[in-house]
Formats: structure tokens, C-alpha cells, sequence
């Protein structure tokens, strides 16, 4: 204990305070009337009637107290007056946690609803940078941070992963067209455009690389992916750490400058373009040299100035537009993607309220990797819920991964039976090529199809839906499936049935998923059968991943899309393919 | 007029305010003790968006009700929040009519306008404590401070409403009930919330100025009304 029987981790909080306040969130911490005009804007209160401690105002005072008593004189003279209070205890520390992290997204929706402009989401990320740096955070929190500071980028996708990815793309894009130029440029130097993605879509969504692909190649551009700091998402934003924002934000911006680019094209992601276009030079200290920009404008650009030529008429299905909290209340990024819309799709629905006074699709501030407070999430998501299913429309487009992984939920949870898209696939699904035969997309799952014809997999997981939603995915693409319902179970059938490939859940009762590989890779019957570890709990992956011998050939995160799936394993069986061919 | 009535509504009054100025200008340099902010980046948004216009937009934001959804689906909470802050107008100037300009609360329509704003005002801060009271969510949020603030507030605007006449003449006690109390409230507002209005323009000209420069301000929103409402 350090001061007045101050633990060390409060103490260090308080100190630090000190240190990160500045004059706009002193502002915002002195200047709050409690008038209470910020309480209904925000979708965890209408969610939760009743319950003021979703307030914005609440959860904001939950931080104001601490500063009012240790930087305010007023706080620190007559404390009972004004309701401000020291934090002593680490308990402390951990209710504070659950209201910065598991009661709030940081979508400043409250920011700009408060008449006093109080900005709220600011000194709320101010906050939980404050208790990152004592170790005090969300396990997923944790996990993701510790893969963006050691592999580089927050889903710990490795550098051959993601080169071959690329490769991949490239062969199914010069498949499809019969067209051995297409290229995905990898490293080139002095190019017009250097292309930074999320690796979500290395992990789940590769097809978005394959469309950038594809608009840039028929645009005629100048472009190239950097072989290392392509990872344009930043945890740090979600996290509060400046430290790791800038670090991964100068990764990013040192690797295109040693590229000698002339403009850094940000795919769609909207805590990944906010940070990396509007947060990461202040967090980094870094004048970037070059220009930056979203793939939306670019997108935007090369249909205005006529690179390429869209027709609307191929995407007929009403859609409506989610407007990521990061892109519109943090970079006035609204109006490029309707007119982008407009110009793609034939039945454009808006959905109300839209732009910046949208509401946030609940899976923002890095609220996906924080499993303990999925429940909390989901609940709060009805209002999303009802604001998508207002619009009429079959197919939600977002410009954000994160929200795509957040709608996706919502959607599922909700039944809504929405399909969640973005602008770059509907993009490229309208180009208009000529001369050239485009491969029918629904011939697409026949070729996933064919994929699993043949293929035994063992799906182990203890939740029985789970299972069922699995096994008719695997099924309707060609697989026999062997379901197993706990570690015991599975284990057992591994060894009665010698699948092709194993997915396991990682919390299962009785033998866990952790044991049931180590099992597995122990046997020498079984070690070379590719797992691929499904989990709704990513803090977890570290138990297979710090695994001292071998590794799990594939993982995904829960909730899982049809399309994730089938994608991630028809990848695990081809590299297994791959790799046998280069062993013989 | 007795001496103390004339004391209190001159050097009480006088003191009152060269302590609030000193006070304030301590907050202030308080206030820039800490660090500003510094934005790096090229601006982002629309380009008819400016930190100029972010600043404008952000500073009027409170008399234009329809820009914010906060204030634009509480249209009946706008309006009492406008009373109150005229009836405070109203009450302030009033501090300085009667020790000063006396003569123009000879005009009966000036006193009319006068205990009119007072006492719209004075429903509203009675109104306001209720609803301080007994709304769940706002009896959370609130400190003692909030509640005697606005208590002060009301009952000064009830002193303020029978002050307007200035008939001395027929009676000391409201002047100086109303003259005491605008010296404690101008000496305690530094320390309360009623200071809000020192941060105001400060905290809307950083985050209008921000949002300005990321293209956020002025907000822009599809103007068809539809869809799912919440908070009316």
C-alpha cells in the first residue's frame, strides 16, 4: 500500500491523471451541470430503463470524483459537497473497469448531445489508458493489445499468414478473370497508392483484399501492400494506451515512407481510419509526410474521375447504411459512403437517425474482445436491433469491420435475417468490365462445395446450437460431420473416426479444449490432424498459443459467418495441401 | 433608505464582484496550467468545414434546439432551460438597476417584463427541484451542491420578483434579503456549478474547434422524419 493506505495501482492512477489531463478534458471533468440531457442518448440507458448507472453523466462522474478530488480545489476543500472521492483499494479499481469498459463504447454519441460540450468518450479512453497502464483491463483487452505490441497487428495474424493470403487472392483473382497481370503488389517501391487493411480480413474475410484488388487493378492504379506495418487497426484507440497507439500508428506510417508512397489508402474500418488518420500522428508525435485517405473516397474517386465504370442494376437488394461511430462523430466520414451508394445500388434505404447522430452498432470501444460483457452488449443492441429493422432492407452496409463483427451478432441475436456487407464488395460486384467474363458469383460455394466433399470433420463444442449451426453449414458443403459435446467425447471420436479436421471449442466442461489438443498432439496417431479452435473467449487463445510445441492450425473468433468458416477451413485444408505436396 | 440597505446594495455588491472576478481569473489561470491539445493531422470531412466554423456552430449550438437531438426532442425542457438562464439575466441586471439606474423601474411595463422573466424563472427552478428530486436518474448524478445551487438560485429569483418594484419606501426587507443574497451568490458561484457558464465558452470552443476540424461541425443529418424515435 503507498499513501494513506493507497494501493499501489490506485496510487500510480491518480499520478498519472496528472500527466494525461489537458485543458479540453478539464473542461469537460469541471464543467458538467448534471443536467441529465445526455442520459437518453445513449443506447445502453434506453436499453436498460431504469438503471442510472448507464447514464453517460453517471459513468462520467465515476472518473469526475477522482478528479475532482485530487485536481480540483473546490473536490479537494469540501469533497461531500461536490461528491468527489479518492480511489484507495484495487476493488476500487475493478468497479471503475466495468463501468469504463463494460458500460460504455466510447461513440461519443452523449459528447455531441451534451449543450455544455462535454466530451465524455475523451476522458472516458483517458480513464481506461489509466488503468491499462496499472494492469487493470479486460482479459480480451490484454490479449489483443499483447498481439499488436509483439506480432504487430491485434489478431496475431503472422507475416507468412498474411503473404500468403495475399498470394491466394491473387491466384483466385487471376482465376477468375484468366488473367495472369492481375497482381497484388507486395513491397513495390514509389507506388501511387500503398493499401493498409485490418487483419480481419486476412482472417476471416480475405475476399474484401480480393475486391480492393480487383477495383484497383481495373482502375489502372499504381499500388502496392506493405510486406510489414499493413495493419491500419490500432487498439490503442480502444485501450486509452497513446504509447501502443503510436507505436502502431509510426509502423504504419514509417514502412509507407520507406515505400516512398505518395497517399495511404485506409480500408474500410472505422476505429482503423480514425486512428490511423486522424489519432496516430498526435499519439506517434510523428508530421506524416504523405497524404491518407479512406478506400471509400478512393473508391468515390475512380468512379468520378471514370477509372472505372459501375452498374447499379447488379446490386438490386434493398440495403440501408450504419454509420461507424469513429468514421462520422470522429472524421466526418458520412456523406462520401451514401453517394457512393447511390451510384452502386439501385434501392439505397437510410436508416434514421443516421450520420453523426447514428446510434453505435454496441460492439465499439474493443467491446467484441471483451467477452464478460457480451450479455450486457447484446441486451443494449436492441435499440440497433430496431433501428435496422425499421429500414426494410435485407442487407446492412458498414464501412467498419468492427461493426460488421457487431452487426453480425446483433443481427443473429435479434433474428433479423440481414446480410452485413461493405461498400467495397458491393463495389466491386458492380464494376463493370469489359471484354472480360466474370466468373458467376454463385458458382462460388459449389467451389467451397467441392472443398469438403469427402472431408471428415469432428466439430467439439458444448453448446448444442452451436453444434447444430456448424454441422449444417459443414454439411450443406460436402463434409461428414462427427459431433462431440464435451472434451471426453471428443477425444474419443478423434480416435474411433481419425477425422480430416477438428474444430474445438476452448471452455468446455469437464476435459477442456486446451487439454483435448494437448491430447491430440501428443498421440501420435492424431497430432497431424489440423485443429482449427473456435471460442467466443479470446482471451483464452494464449492457453493453445503460449503451447510450447505446436499451435493450432486455424482460429476463429465467435459469433462465426457461414462465409468465416467455410473460408478459414477450405485455408487450412489447403495449406495442409500445400504443405504435404512440399514434404513429397 | 437606511445605511445598510445602501451597503448592501453598493460596497457588498462591489466586493462581492471584485472577489468573484479574482476568484475566476485564479480558475482560469488554473485552467490553462494544463496542457493544450494539438491536432497533426490534415483535416478530414467535407471542405466547406473549417475549425472556424466548427467553433461558431459549436459556441451557438444552444440557441439553435433543432441542431442537437437532445434538445430537439425536449423542446418543453429547452424552453424551461431558456426561462431559467433569461430569468437569471433578468435577476443580475436587476443588482445593477436599482443601486444605479433607478429610474427606469419607474416604468410600470419594465417591472412587468422584469417580474414576468423573474418569475417565469422561479416556476421553472421549482419545477426543476422536483424534478431533481424525484427523477431516478438525475437524484443519482446530483452532489449537495447541485441541490443548494439551485435551491439558492430559486429563492433568490422569489426575493428578485418582489425586489423588481424597488419601493423601499414601503419596506426594507426584500431589497436587502435580495441584495445579501446576490452578494453570496456572486461569491459562490466560483466554487459551484453555477460557474458552469465560465467554462462554457472554453469547453464548446475546444470541442467545436476539434470538431470543426474533423468535419463533424456543423452536423448534418437527413431531414425526413421517420423511423424509430427513443428518449421522447
Amino acid at each position: 500500500m503507498g499513501t494513506n493506505n493507497r494501493s499501489y495501482k490506485a496510487e500510480k492512477v491518480i499520478e498519472r491523471m496528472g500527466e494525461k489531463l489537458n485543458r479540453q478534458m478539464v473542461t469537460s471533468l469541471a464543467g458538467c451541470v448534471h443536467c441529465g440531457m445526455c442520459i437518453e442518448t445513449c443506447h445502453y440507458v434506453l436499453a436498460n430503463p431504469g438503471d442510472p448507472t448507464y447514464a453517460p453523466v453517471y459513468k462520467a462522474d465515476q472518473i469526475r470524483k477522482i478528479f475532482k478530488r485530487h485536481y480540483d480545489w473546490t473536490g479537494r476543500v469540501f469533497p461531500w459537497w461536490v461528491k468527489s472521492k479518492s480511489i484507495h483499494t484495487d476493488e476500487e479499481l475493478e468497479e471503475l473497469k466495468d463501468t469504463i469498459f463494460g458500460k460504455c463504447t466510447n461513440c461519443r454519441r452523449c459528447s455531441i448531445n451534451c449543450p455544455m460540450g462535454v466530451d465524455y468518450a475523451t476522458f472516458n479512453r483517458m480513464a481506461r489508458g489509466l488503468l491499462v497502464s496499472v494492469g487493470v483491463m479486460p482479459e480480451g483487452v490484454a490479449v489483443v493489445s499483447k498481439d499488436q505490441w509483439e506480432i504487430g497487428n491485434q489478431m496475431g495474424v503472422l507475416k507468412e499468414e498474411y503473404l500468403d493470403t495475399l498470394d491466394w487472392m491473387q491466384e483466385e483473382l487471376q482465376s477468375e478473370f484468366e488473367d495472369p497481370s492481375i497482381k497484388i503488389p507486395v513491397d513495390k517501391q514509389n507506388c501511387d497508392v500503398v493499401y493498409s487493411i485490418n487483419p480481419r480480413e486476412v482472417k476471416y474475410d480475405p475476399r474484401t483484399i480480393a475486391d480492393a484488388a480487383k477495383i484497383f487493378h481495373f482502375a489502372g492504379e499504381n499500388w502496392t501492400m506493405p510486406s510489414e506495418g499493413w495493419d491500419m487497426t490500432n487498439f490503442g484507440l480502444f485501450s486509452g494506451d497513446d504509447e501502443l497507439g503510436g507505436a502502431v500508428a509510426r509502423r504504419l506510417y514509417e514502412k509507407t515512407a520507406e515505400l516512398g508512397g505518395k497517399k495511404l489508402v485506409i480500408s474500410e474500418c472505422g476505429h482503423g481510419y480514425r486512428s490511423t488518420r486522424c489519432e496516430g500522428p498526435n499519439w506517434g508525435a510523428y508530421d506524416v509526410p504523405f497524404e491518407m485517405e479512406s478506400s471509400v473516397i478512393t473508391m468515390l474517386r475512380y468512379i468520378k474521375e471514370g477509372r472505372i465504370k459501375v452498374d447499379k442494376s447488379k446490386n438490386t437488394t434493398p440495403v440501408t447504411f450504419h454509420d461507424s461511430c469513429n468514421n462520422a462523430r470522429s472524421c466526418g466520414l458520412f456523406e462520401e459512403p451514401r453517394e457512393l451508394l447511390e451510384l452502386v445500388c439501385t434501392d439505397f434505404r437510410e436508416m434514421y437517425p443516421n450520420r453523426a447522430e447514428n446510434y453505435c452498432c454496441t460492439g465499439g470501444g474493443g467491446a467484441m474482445s471483451m467477452s464478460e460483457y457480451t450479455n450486457r452488449r447484446l441486451k443494449s443492441a436492441k435499440i440497433k436491433a430496431d433501428q435496422l429493422k425499421e429500414t426494410g432492407a435485407s442487407i446492412v452496409v458498414t464501412s467498419c469491420h468492427n461493426c460488421v463483427d457487431g452487426l453480425t451478432d446483433v443481427i443473429r441475436h435479434y433474428k433479423l435475417g440481414m446480410q452485413v456487407t461493405q461498400l467495397v464488395n458491393l463495389v466491386s460486384n458492380a464494376l463493370v468490365i469489359e471484354e472480360k467474363v466474370l466468373v458467376p458469383v454463385e458458382e462460388i460455394p459449389e467451389v467451397a462445395e467441392l472443398e469438403f466433399t469427402g472431408r471428415k470433420i469432428l466439430v467439439a463444442d458444448d453448446e448444442p446450437d452451436f453444434v447444430t449451426f456448424i454441422s449444417a453449414i459443414l454439411e450443406d458443403n460436402g463434409a461428414e460431420v462427427i459431433k462431440a459435446y464435451d472434451g471426453k467425447q471428443a477425444l474419443e471420436l478423434a480416435r474411433l473416426e481419425k477425422p480430416d479436421l477438428i474444430t474445438l471449442d476452448i471452455s468446455m466442461p469437464g476435459k477442456s479444449g486446451v487439454e483435448v489438443f494437448d491430447d491430440i498432439k501428443k498421440d501420435k496417431e492424431l497430432r497431424s490432424i489440423p485443429i482449427c479452435i473456435i471460442t467466443g473467449k479470446p482471451e483464452l487463445r494464449k492457453l493453445i498459443y503460449e503451447h510450447p510445441d505446436s499451435h493450432p492450425q486455424g482460429y476463429i473468433d465467435k459469433p462465426i459467418t457461414e462465409e468465416g468458416l467455410i473460408l478459414n477451413l477450405r485455408k487450412i485444408f489447403e495449406v495442409g495441401h500445400h504443405d504435404k505436396v512440399k514434404v513429397n | 433608505m437606511s445605511d445598510l440597505l445602501h451597503f448592501s446594495e453598493h460596497t457588498l455588491q462591489e466586493f462581492a464582484l471584485v472577489f468573484m472576478a479574482i476568484v475566476y481569473t485564479m480558475r482560469i489561470r488554473w485552467l490553462f496550467k494544463f496542457k493544450g491539445g494539438r491536432e497533426r493531422q490534415a483535416p478530414t470531412g467535407l471542405p466547406d468545414t473549417t475549425k472556424r466554423k466548427g467553433i461558431m456552430y459549436s459556441w451557438a449550438a444552444i440557441a439553435m434546439p433543432w441542431t442537437m437531438e437532445s434538445t430537439r426532442k425536449k423542446a418543453f425542457f429547452y424552453a424551461q432551460f431558456v426561462i431559467f438562464h433569461l430569468g437569471v439575466v433578468a435577476a443580475i441586471l436587476l443588482s445593477f438597476l436599482i443601486p444605479y439606474v433607478p429610474s427606469v423601474l419607474k416604468s410600470s411595463a419594465v417591472v412587468l417584463i422584469f417580474q414576468i422573466s423573474i418569475g417565469a424563472a422561479f416556476i421553472v427552478g421549482c419545477g426543476r427541484i422536483i424534478r431533481r428530486i424525484t427523477s431516478k436518474y438525475v437524484r443519482a448524478i446530483s452532489s449537495p451542491d447541485d441541490y443548494f445551487s439551485l435551491i439558492l438560485l430559486t429563492v433568490w429569483f422569489g426575493f428578485a420578483f418582489f425586489a423588481v418594484p424597488n419601493n423601499y419606501q414601503q419596506g426594507e426587507t426584500v431589497l436587502l434579503t435580495y441584495f445579501i443574497l446576490t452578494a453570496f451568490f456572486l461569491m459562490y458561484v466560483p466554487f459551484s456549478k453555477i460557474s458552469h457558464y465560465l467554462y462554457y465558452p472554453f469547453s464548446r470552443y475546444w470541442f467545436g474547434k476539434s470538431m470543426g476540424y474533423r468535419g463533424v461541425y456543423p452536423l448534418r443529418r437527413s431531414t425526413k422524419q421517420r423511423g424509430v424515435e427513443y428518449g421522447n
